[in-house]
């Protein structure tokens, strides 16, 4: 071989191996059908510091490697309000921490769930591809075997930022903006304050308190919250005649609905129509717009039971209760429940048989987990006969509401 | 607050006829209250206060008034051989009192060999040396107050060779000053024992190197020195750390540190006639061994800081006594004025400047952050025990992030205050 032969031979192999390198990207990263491999670097004495003040939201400094490439110097912290937890801490990963002009494959942060509350350790994973399914805006997200400093911290799940990258990509841009700029805010849960959308006055501190705003931070309190206030007031004070007309343009109504009804679907009992109020959501208001929607979060308390009744709470929240008043809204909560009874009828139990089998070995070698591989199995067995049982549920249900014939199977 | 300083100004000003020293036991008037025991047996009683207003643009979070200083201390002599101190600062706590200042006894039997044990300033930095109320300017520049490590306790061996034209100092101390003590709560694992700083080593050699060069009269007292400092600094966020002015916004977050502490400094003093000019160049250097985030060794941790000022007695006092006014206020005159500007700087950052720079702790490059600083002073000694002194002050920030106020890089601030000391 000639020296021009080698020479050309190794641009060949520079050619292919920066053409795949510079094919990565976020989309790879959250690849849903391949559990990824992220590895930590940091200082012994800071992941040592981080669990044992895992209550504590303190950045340690940290190098980020995923499939060859590496992020220096990102911060990371300890994350979660019940799944918080010293042996197996879950992190958000602050890629600009220390550099404002650092990104990772275009992402400015990252999430990775410890999977500690889920025992099955793909609800929230299923849930998110599930609501994808139905047009709900969500996080993408994947699994990951953690490794630190070389040791294997444990099964996690990989989840996207919402932030104004993700808006970005939802959304798309407006105008000359490379990302969108709206006003997100992220749904503030306060223990022992349950809030189901009531008015609580003119004065915006209270809505400050429940809705922590992710952009746009530096805006007057008016600009950022004085729109929710206004929302929160019409909500409660606009009859249902003309409620559409006079919410409509301050909330997404029809993604509204298709939301709850997505969250009653997969049984979520801690989601917008929760147990204790509301809980886990982003809420975002557009760019140059003043319409809201919500953003799907955390939906790892999912799947709670087949049985789980279609109009679980819908009468307690304000915002849904008068919404639902709407007749043709409440058709739509019906509908969306149909269509995601048929969207799962194909779909939904495979794609559990596929995460499993995904994760099987990886969940197996974690010792971090605060349960048993012999509970995961039940998990996973409960999981898996979800699909079949609240398929038939739903249906049944709705059927009886709307005084449709009741499909096969129905009591 | 400002009802008893003003009582305090008015005791001084009435107490200020002609000194009048007394060869006698007892309790004696000798510009301060003192109590005399025999022939250099004798113990003084002294009180500093300081009150500040203060005015900031950009408004930051500071206090308008300030409560400065307040100090009691008994000062006295032993005998003809040992002399001694006991310096407190008063608190408006529930216990009165606040930091021990100087508590040190000296042996002074030689002028060529001199020892000192106790609590003092360690031999590092000229103005840090310099007392707060026989300071040029308000606030000593940042160095002085961030990098020079101010007291602890310690022995230290010094004396004056020559007259005063070659002096020493070499001392071991307990910690790294309390300008170099640990800020940061300490993480041990289980089982562990909390590290302390320290034991630190600390000398200076300050000469007269122009009085034996043919130079013109004046130029012979100038004085220059060279200082070093070395400490053992524990492992983590340990580093010094970049202050403002005013000492309470952090301009540099601190740094995880472990190993060696050093300081280097030189210092030049000039003080001819009514004017007075000095100067200092330090740097700390502090190293980072096992503390990269794969627990590799990251390059020193460097701090570099100066200043140079200049003043003038503009009533013709002289700079070396400018504590005593020629012709002080209601004795047929005004009281002394000095104007003087300095300015300042200081900046933090790492060895390495390879690579791409982070803010991150534990970066091998760090993003470097400093602060400017001029100060615009003016002094009126009303008597030897009263001053008024003004400053503007005027700062400016390399990282508009790492500022008092976020996003703002530039900082006036002004500042009156009232001295009392006896």
């Amino acid at each position: 071989m000639t020296i021009l032969r080698r020479a050309g031979f190794g641009v060949l192999l520079v050619l292919i191996f920066t053409g795949r390198a510079a094919a990565q990207s976020s989309d790879d990263f959250f690849n849903p059908n391949a559990i990824q491999r992220i590895e930590l670097w940091l200082n012994d004495q800071d992941w040592a510091k981080l669990k044992a003040a895992f209550q504590e939201n303190t950045y340690y400094p940290a190098d980020v490697v995923w499939n060859g490439q590496t992020a220096p110097n990102v911060g990371i912290r300890s994350r979660g309000l019940g799944s918080r937890s010293g042996t197996k801490p879950g992190l958000r990963v602050d890629i600009d921490r220390y550099s404002d002009k650092q990104t990772f494959l275009g992402l400015k942060s990252f999430v990775l769930d410890n999977l500690t509350q889920d025992h099955s350790g793909i609800k929230e994973t299923v849930a998110m591809r599930f609501f994808a399914r139905l047009g709900i805006p969500v996080p993408r997200e994947t699994h990951t075997q953690l490794f630190v400093n070389g040791r294997y911290e444990g099964l996690y799940g990989l989840v996207e930022s919402v932030d104004k990258t993700m808006m970005g990509r939802v959304f798309g841009s407006i105008g000359d903006n490379v990302l969108n700029d709206g006003f997100l805010f992220e749904y503030n849960y306060i223990q022992e304050n349950a809030w189901r959308f009531e008015y609580q006055g003119s004065g915006l501190d209270v809505y400050k308190a429940r809705f922590d705003i992710k952009t746009n931070e530096t805006k007057s309190d008016t600009t950022i919250w004085g729109p929710i206030e206004e929302l929160v007031r019409l909500v409660n004070n606009t009859p249902a005649a003309s409620f559409e007309q006079t919410v409509g343009p301050k909330l997404d109504l029809p993604g509204f609905v298709r939301y709850i009804a997505a969250q009653n679907f997969i049984a979520q009992d801690d989601g917008f129509n929760g147990y204790d109020g509301m809980n886990n959501f982003y809420f975002y208001r557009l760019e140059d717009s003043t319409s809201h929607v919500f953003i799907a979060w955390d939906e790892d308390n999912a799947f709670l039971s087949p049985q789980f009744l279609f109009n679980t709470r819908l009468g307690d929240n304000v915002l849904t209760r008068k919404t639902l008043e709407v007749p043709a809204f409440q058709a739509q909560y019906y509908n969306v429940l149909l269509e995601a009874a048929t969207s799962a009828s194909d779909w939904l139990q495979q794609e559990m048989q596929r995460q499993f089998a995904m994760i099987a070995n990886a969940m197996e070698s974690d010792t971090k987990k605060p349960y048993s591989n012999s509970d995961h199995a039940t998990a996973r067995d409960a999981m898996l006969a979800f699909p079949a049982a609240r398929i038939t549920v739903v249906r049944c249900d709705v059927a009886k509401q709307t005084g449709t014939t009741l499909p096969a199977g129905c009591q | 607050m400002k009802t008893s300083v003003s009582a305090a100004l008015v005791v001084v000003l009435a107490c200020a006829g002609p000194a009048f020293a007394q060869k006698r036991r007892g309790l004696v008037w000798d510009d301060r209250p003192s109590i005399v025991f025999g022939e250099d047996v004798k113990v003084d009683l002294r009180a500093k206060v300081q009150f500040d207003w203060r005015k900031f643009d950009p408004q930051i979070d500071e206090d308008t008034f300030d409560f400065r200083t307040a100090r009691v201390a008994l000062k006295g002599d032993l005998t003809k051989h040992f002399d001694f101190e006991i310096e407190r600062a008063i608190d408006t706590g529930d216990s009165g009192f606040g930091d021990w200042k100087d508590v040190y006894l000296n042996w002074s039997t030689f002028d060529e060999l001199r020892v000192k044990a106790g609590r003092f300033k360690m031999p590092f930095g000229l103005e840090q040396n310099t007392g707060a109320t026989d300071v040029d300017f308000a606030y000593r520049s940042l160095a002085s107050q961030i990098i020079s490590p101010g007291r602890d306790r310690g022995v230290m061996v010094y004396g004056e060779i020559s007259g005063n034209d070659l002096t020493y100092e070499f001392g071991v101390f307990d910690d790294d000053g309390d300008n170099g003590e640990l800020k940061e709560p300490q993480f041990v694992e289980e089982g562990e024992d909390l590290k302390g700083v320290g034991p630190s080593y600390a000398g200076r050699i300050t000469a007269n190197v122009m009085k034996p060069l043919p130079v013109a009269d004046n130029l012979k007292s100038m004085r220059f020195g060279i200082a070093y400092t070395s400490a053992a600094i524990p492992e983590g966020l340990n580093s010094l750390r970049g202050q403002s002015i005013y000492g309470t916004e952090d301009f540099f977050e601190p740094v995880y540190t472990k190993g060696r502490r050093q300081r280097f400094g030189a210092q030049f003093d000039w003080t001819p006639g009514p004017t007075g000019f000095k100067a200092e160049w330090m740097q700390s250097r502090e190293e980072r061994i096992g503390q990269s985030n794969r627990n590799q060794d990251l390059s020193d941790f460097v701090g570099t800081g100066w200043y140079a000022s200049g003043t003038w007695f503009i009533t013709g006092e002289d700079k070396d006594d400018n504590i005593n006014p020629k012709k002080p206020l209601f004795q047929g005159g005004i009281g002394a004025i000095e104007i003087g500007a300095r300015y300042d700087q200081l900046e933090f950052g790492s060895a390495s400047k390879t690579g791409t720079a982070f803010t991150n702790p534990r970066s091998e490059h760090l993003v470097s952050n400093s602060d400017r600083v001029w100060t615009f002073g003016v002094n009126w000694m009303l008597n030897r025990w009263a001053r008024v002194i003004t400053n503007a002050v005027h700062e400016t920030f390399d990282d508009p992030a790492r500022t008092p106020d976020p996003g703002t890089d530039k900082f006036w601030s002004g500042l009156i205050r009232l001295q009392v000391v006896f």
